[in-house]
């Protein structure tokens, strides 16, 4: 069984960002890079399915070079191989041109399944991996929360409003996954010591054949802005028992201590 | 001289960071106040590679060098706020895993080292007894060689990890007339005849590391169970405490590093008579101290360990590093207390649990005053 799985790297949540003065880019003051968390959840999971029947996990990146270590963490934790697109201007891509890059490696491998997280955490596109199943011809089943391998076919939950929907996937197909769907371990100091050894093949788009028309962007962002933060105040008044009585119709309401 | 740490090493003590406070701190109140030892803890840590740092792949571990494993277990230390835990993983390590991967034969270094690496195996060392401590050589457990065993006889006190180990690293004396050119050492496994572990002795801190006595009556020791040459022990013992005061403190510059951004964060949001408490010059200075303490601590850590790695002789930085990165680790807890008040005196806030456990550092591997003695004479005094 051969398993893709595709990882982005994407700034630390804990890192500080700003807007820049133009209005249409991220600014970042203290570069750290991570795995998007939702990609955790998705190398975990080929990581399972290749411990139950036998096969190769390989990630696949579009990024420039911080997602060198990014890739580096995911062989640590037990891909086998890794390819990364590297290109400086990843940053600049959007979804249609990204998932036109992922692909094009993808045809390379012929994999079984592959499995992405279901959103990235920088951008929040939703878009790129069912994408790439478009571009691939191939199924997708999207935001799954178990995935069973049966022999040829695997089987698959989606949380719907109030239940499941439980799908019968055939191969080759893509998976996205939901957090939750497993709990992804953290790479050990052996692994990464072996990891170190482990290549990180790199591939530029024109040895995919793609020129920059094929991924030009088909949106521009106007403007970023950033989350309006208000702080309600709300004063109770009257005698302390009508006061008592707001509050706690108020935390009611809100929700708070439930 | 160059201080810088590359990628690869950070990348290491990050993930021990992430290790560490995800799976190590559950319920350490409780297992404080209980005495409780955890040996899932200890295969996690195993597992994830921490007993083998500085031994080689081919007994199960990953030969990392000694200042990068001092990294990983300063990261460690700052993300696991277990001292017990950490202390007993250092003490198998630089007591029993260095002097048999440095002294022991290809037999007993295939045989023990790959068990104590993956977890499956403790490891303890006994060399203190109930009348024998700084003068560790004035030993009274005797070996005899009797058809082709020896015979060892004696009590050994205060042994780490003693109720939960497999093996032990045991001093004893061929002949006590030889003083310490009789001191031998041997490997004992806990089911040799003869062999019984005493019953786990109560102590103020380090409370989630359980040590015991070690009772030998008649105990059977096959010959091949002794580690180096008959009288050798001394410099055993001596060089795998040159390792041990080299390196068990390193977990507890990661405590006084959180401890210290704890205190940090406390004196800005704690305000008294209207300002933050860090705004006070008394409480400012005792959290300077501290920040002072760790980075000299830091300090005198990478030179002993820089030591180590180019195998030089380090004894007097060997008992510099212990005396002075002990008695910091209690300075700063006391002051960390004090920064947090009445809070500080109270076991929820964890300050507490810090000074009782830092304690023991100023008492095990030589007390301070026996560290001062070996400076001293280095000294030539």
């Amino acid at each position: 069984m051969k398993i893709v799985v595709l990882i982005k790297s994407v700034p630390d949540t804990a890192s500080i960002f700003k807007v820049a003065e133009d209005n249409k880019f991220v600014v970042i003051g203290n570069p750290k890079f991570i795995m998007s968390p939702y990609d955790e959840y998705a190398l975990e999971e080929a990581i399972k399915v290749k411990e139950s029947v036998s096969g190769e996990v390989v990630v696949v990146s579009f990024g420039d070079e911080n997602a060198l270590e990014v890739m580096r963490t995911a062989l640590a934790v037990g891909a086998d191989s890794a390819i990364l697109v590297e290109n400086s201007d990843a940053d600049s891509f959007t979804g249609k041109g990204v998932s036109k890059v992922l692909a094009a490696v993808i045809k390379t491998l012929s994999p079984n399944i592959i499995f992405a997280g279901k959103q990235a955490v920088d951008d929040d596109g939703c878009q790129v991996p069912e994408r790439v199943a478009e571009i691939l011809g191939i199924s997708h089943a999207s935001a799954v929360t178990r995935f069973e391998l049966q022999g040829l076919t695997a089987e698959a939950d989606r949380e719907v409003e109030g239940g499941y929907c439980t799908m019968e996937i055939t191969f080759p197909a893509l998976c996205t996954v939901e957090k939750g769907i497993n709990t992804p371990r953290y790479p050990t100091l052996p692994n990464i010591m072996k990891a170190k050894r482990k290549e990180i093949r790199k591939m530029t788009l024109e040895e995919l054949n793609l020129s920059a028309d094929d991924v030009r962007p088909g949106l521009t962002v106007n403007s970023i802005s950033l989350p309006r933060q208000e702080r309600l105040l709300k004063k109770l008044e009257g005698e302390i028992g009508a006061q008592v009585k707001q509050l706690t119709s108020i935390l009611r309401e809100e929700k708070i201590g439930l | 001289m160059d201080f810088s740490w590359s990628d690869d090493q950070l990348n290491l003590k990050e993930s021990a960071i992430k290790f560490a406070k995800k799976e190590l701190n559950n319920q350490l109140i409780q297992r404080d106040q209980r005495g409780v030892f955890s040996r899932e803890l200890w295969e996690k840590c195993a597992d994830f590679g921490v007993q083998g740092m500085a031994f080689p792949e081919k007994y199960g571990g990953i030969n990392a060098d000694i200042l990068t494993t001092m990294l990983v277990m300063e990261g460690l230390g700052y993300g696991c706020k277990d001292n017990g835990l950490i202390f007993g993983i250092n003490a198998q390590m630089w007591s029993v895993q260095m002097p048999i991967l440095r002294f022991g034969s290809d037999a007993q270094k295939s045989k023990y080292l790959p068990n104590l690496c993956s977890g499956k195996w403790i490891g303890g060392h006994g060399m203190t007894e109930p009348d024998s401590g700084s003068d560790a050589f004035s030993l009274r457990t005797s070996a005899k060689l009797k058809n082709g065993c020896y015979i060892l006889n004696g009590t050994k006190t205060f042994v780490t990890n003693a109720p939960e180990a497999n093996v032990f690293l045991v001093f004893a004396t061929v002949d006590k007339k030889l003083g310490f050119m009789g001191v031998t050492g041997f490997i004992i496994e806990k089911d040799f005849p003869g062999f019984h572990v005493g019953k786990p002795i109560e102590k103020m801190g380090l409370r989630t590391n359980n040590m015991a006595e070690l009772i030998l009556e008649d105990c059977e020791v096959p010959v091949e169970n002794r580690l180096g040459e008959v009288g050798s022990g001394a410099a055993v013992f001596n060089d795998s405490m040159e390792w041990e005061r080299s390196c068990i403190l390193a977990s507890n510059l990661g405590g006084m590093e959180r401890q210290l951004e704890m205190c940090i964060n406390y004196a800005k949001e704690r305000k008294q008579f209207n300002k933050p408490i860090g705004k006070f010059q008394a409480v400012a200075n005792k959290i300077v101290d501290m920040k002072v303490r760790l980075e000299t601590s830091r300090q005198i850590l990478y030179k002993v360990a820089w030591l180590k790695k180019t195998e030089s002789q380090a004894v007097m930085d060997a008992a510099i590093a212990k005396l002075y990165l002990s008695e910091a680790w209690v300075k700063s807890c006391l002051d960390a207390i004090q920064i947090h008040g009445g809070y500080g005196f109270t076991t929820e806030f964890e300050v507490e649990r810090d000074l009782r456990d830092s304690i023991g550092g100023t008492l095990y591997s030589g007390t301070s005053e026996i560290q001062q003695n070996i400076i001293a004479h280095q000294l030539g005094l």
